[in-house]
């Protein structure tokens, strides 16, 4: 087999593997739906209630696709499979057969689109229903989130190679540097009203950057122009979370291979 | 003929440790070679260098007659795994494990499917087609284990320890399963703690200590290189009176582990044992032909008596 199609033979093999170990886990498919459902539904209840928030809505839903829904879908789903592989042995036996790192790395950014498409659907559709409007680009709208999706799964891949050696350690790790992004990131209240240190160190969050970015295209119809700054930062951001990712699994397998 | 394996003068450091200190060992094509020593010998660094998942500082491996260190991934396509540990997706089903190794060694569709189905077959996991590997026994576990090792038809099958994990009615299903392998002329290097299963299932033997081949050969073989033919295992309160005995009729006298150990020249009774110690008080004696974990004994210890 030709070594560019094997390459993509292996790729599809991991995301179609992952894919299958997501639907079999049940359990965690329904925390993985319950989750930003509920959030979003709470939200919607929580505006609707009062008239003169009812305009922040569009801007909550985008807050909490980005901000939490794939926050823990990719970043929390690549951690926990690179912990899962750790703890089970089944990276040494990945390692004793002819997979190429590419082929493992792009598999879970794969399998981690299509759950994160499949997020974006579901939460738009509960979004729709409760009176939530859309009002920029599509494609806009997309490339932001194909930033993100990839911004999360290379820092995924960071802190699974580095940190996580157990499954346990996932939750733990992701309720420490989660929460406290997401506070910072405007996910749950508007930056305006935080203090200005806080706005100051804010502004290095990754995260907020996304929020605003899609905040502004899904809310406020914001186009290239009046979003360059935050769409400038995310492309950088995203370049150095999937080298960094990249990296760390590259010194992850190292730390394998000398063993 | 090309061995499957041949293995020159390696040596491994880790820091200042020498693990592998000129290691040699050649595995022919359709031979089972068990690899024994006791644990930090260096048995797990050689089979993680023939596996790729180590380099190594001097000599020179071979596979199939080529350099390991020229293979790169194709080495990788040569050499099946098979370790104590399952590591396995227990979410899947057995077959789903063996379509997703398939895929990753490249097999097509058409040959994918007919593997898959062969092995499902011969290791009889069809009954549990349908039960996720994770709710499979530890025996079952490691049966699909050992058939996704051979999904992509190695031509040399490396299994560590394989039946550690197991319990005995699974291990003798294994032991059914890989002189199976071996009859239909799969190349095995094995490691085991286990001296029966190295005796029942391996054509050849190495012992290794310190980092190196001290013995290597058929068991037969091994066990000419004991000085007696029949081992008699002697419990008494008047060790000193025994071997004073047994060193008059020379008889070599081994202790290891509290047991004192007699190589007799040829088989006797018990009877017979009793009497010719003489007056020396026996508490307790059983006799029985050398077998391998003798020789294993009598070759790795420094301190023969």
């Amino acid at each position: 087999m030709h070594a560019g199609h094997l390459l993509w033979v292996q790729t599809l093999a991991v995301a179609q593997r992952l894919l299958l170990e997501q639907w079999r886990q049940k359990r965690g498919l329904i925390f993985w739906a319950v989750f930003p459902s509920t959030m979003m539904l709470l939200f919607g209840l929580v505006y609707a209630h009062n008239d003169s928030m009812k305009a922040g809505l569009d801007a909550a839903a985008a807050g909490i696709l980005v901000g939490a829904a794939l926050f823990f879908s990719c970043l929390g789903g690549t951690v926990a499979v690179i912990a899962a592989e750790r703890e089970r042995g089944t990276l040494p036996r990945l390692l004793t057969t002819p997979l190429h790192p590419a082929a493992y790395f792009l598999g879970v950014v794969i399998a981690q689109l299509l759950l994160a498409l499949m997020q974006v659907v579901m939460l738009y559709s509960i979004a729709l229903l409760i009176g939530v409007q859309y009002h920029g680009s599509l494609f806009l709208g997309g490339l932001i989130l194909l930033l993100s999706v990839f911004s999360y799964v290379g820092m995924g891949f960071f802190l699974g190679a580095r940190f996580a050696r157990r499954s346990e350690e996932v939750v733990v790790a992701l309720s420490a540097i989660g929460v406290p992004l997401l506070v910072l990131g405007g996910t749950f209240f508007p930056l305006e009203i935080m203090p200005q240190g806080m706005q100051a160190v804010a502004q290095i969050n990754p995260m907020l950057h996304m929020n605003q970015a899609f905040k502004g295209v899904a809310a406020y119809g914001m186009g290239f122009n009046e979003l360059r700054f935050e769409l400038t930062f995310l492309f950088v951001f995203c370049g150095l979370s999937l080298a960094l990712g990249i990296q760390s699994y590259q010194h992850l397998l190292g730390v394998y291979k000398s063993k | 003929m090309t061995a499957a394996l041949q293995i020159d003068d390696v040596h491994k450091w880790f820091g200042n440790h020498h693990v592998l200190d000129g290691f040699s060992l050649r595995v022919e094509p359709g031979e089972v070679v068990g690899l024994l020593g006791p644990n930090g010998c260096g048995k797990s660094t050689v089979l993680n260098i023939v596996c790729k998942l180590l380099s190594y500082d001097a000599g020179q491996v071979r596979l199939m007659g080529e350099p390991l260190n020229e293979l790169r991934y194709r080495a990788r396509g040569l050499v099946g795994l098979c370790t104590q540990h399952c590591a396995l997706y227990p979410d899947l089903l057995p077959a789903e494990n063996l379509h997703f190794f398939a895929r990753l060694y490249g097999l097509s569709d058409a040959q994918r499917k007919q593997r898959v189905a062969e092995l499902m077959r011969r290791f009889e996991l069809e009954n549990f087609a349908s039960t996720q590997v994770g709710q499979l026994s530890g025996g079952w576990q490691q049966r699909l284990h050992l058939a996704v090792s051979l999904i992509h038809r190695p031509k040399l099958l490396v299994l560590d320890e394989p039946t550690a994990a197991v319990d005995i009615e699974a291990r003798m299903d294994l032991w059914r399963l890989i002189e199976g392998l071996r009859d239909s002329g799969t190349s095995i290097l094995l490691t085991s703690h286990h001296l029966a299963e190295a005796e029942r299932l391996c054509s050849r033997v190495a012992l290794m200590r310190s980092g190196r081949v001290v013995a290597d050969g058929s068991v037969p073989e091994l066990l000419t290189r004991i000085p007696g033919q029949a081992v008699a295992k002697v419990q008494s309160e008047d060790k000193e009176a025994i071997i004073q005995r047994a060193l008059e009729l020379g008889w070599p006298v081994r202790q290891h582990a509290n047991q004192m150990r007699l190589l007799l020249p040829h088989h006797l009774s018990l009877r017979e044992i009793v009497d010719a110690l003489e007056g020396a008080q026996v508490s307790a004696v059983s006799v029985q032909p050398v077998t391998l974990e003798d020789a294993y004994l009598e070759l790795m210890s420094d301190s023969s008596a």
